[in-house]
């Protein structure tokens, strides 16, 4: 039986990290983006990454986003049944707002990073007073 | 020729993405029950992962009986505040019932989970009898 709220597993798509010396596996974390008149807001999945392993990166109007999984916890295992790949998770988003770099929190919690950007004051939506003469 | 040094998860992602390969096909791969899960075989014992980000281990519900594992959770909605636009929404949430068959028996009562960074990690011994055993030779 399906219903509406029964939650299905993308598969994970394979990213080409052309620019990277780093040897492995990259992935595409699943990610939800939304806008407040303050901030933007991104949030990704990344599965198997600490808060350490996460970096993010703001050049320009690119934003990257990159984690990297602890591949010790595979030491001594075999694989008998595989239904994903395990890597790190790699993306980069053009950011259409300007952003106050210094005012960018990250925080990670339970595989799920939460990226809070605020916009620079010149970009937010302002109110127009009108006077009456 | 030259000798090229290969790091050993180096080589155990080329192996997983193989059996993803060849299980799923390279291309087209479809959505499939939740949560994805991976097997391994640690000799002694069966190690079970499950990628669950963002679901609290509180949430995640797990029963092993005979070869069979059953996860269960959900996934919860976090609402945003209301004034927020959404640009792009591909995180799913819901609930799930995962069952996971493993190879051979097991001994269910030994089984141990440990959630991290949104990855849950089973290790369930195998059945006495099912342990590989090294067999001496005696003179």
């Amino acid at each position: 039986m399906t219903t509406a709220s029964e939650l299905e597993a993308k598969p994970k798509q394979k990213v080409e990290r052309r620019e990277s010396t780093r040897p492995g596996a990259y992935f595409q974390p699943a990610v939800d983006i939304f806008e407040t008149p303050e901030e933007l807001v991104l949030v990704a999945d990344m599965p198997g990454v600490p808060a350490d392993q996460v970096h993010i990166g703001l050049e320009g109007d690119e934003l990257s986003v990159e984690g990297r999984v602890r591949p010790e916890e595979y030491e001594g295992l075999k694989p008998v049944y595989v239904e994903y790949g395990v890597g790190g998770f790699y993306r980069r988003f053009t950011l259409g707002e300007m952003i106050d770099r210094e005012g960018i929190k990250a925080q990670m919690k339970n595989g799920v990073l939460v990226l809070k950007l605020p916009k620079a004051q010149a970009a937010r939506p302002r109110r127009i007073a009108v006077e009456a003469a | 020729m030259a000798f090229v040094y290969r790091d050993p998860f180096d080589q155990l992602q080329q192996e997983l993405e193989r059996m993803v390969d060849a299980a799923f096909g390279p291309v087209g791969r479809s959505p499939g029950v939740y949560p994805p899960v991976n097997v391994f075989d640690q000799g002694e014992a069966y190690v079970v992962k499950a990628e669950v980000p963002g679901v609290p281990p509180e949430k995640i519900d797990i029963n092993v009986e005979d070869d069979t594992v059953t996860l269960r959770g959900e996934r919860a909605f976090s609402e945003p505040a209301k004034d927020a636009a959404y640009h792009r929404r591909e995180r799913g949430h819901g609930q799930f019932r995962r069952v996971v068959r493993v190879p051979s028996r097991i001994a269910a009562d030994e089984a141990k989970a440990q959630y991290r960074d949104g990855v849950l990690t089973l290790t369930i011994p195998k059945a006495r009898d099912a342990r590989p055993r090294r067999i001496q030779i005696t003179s």
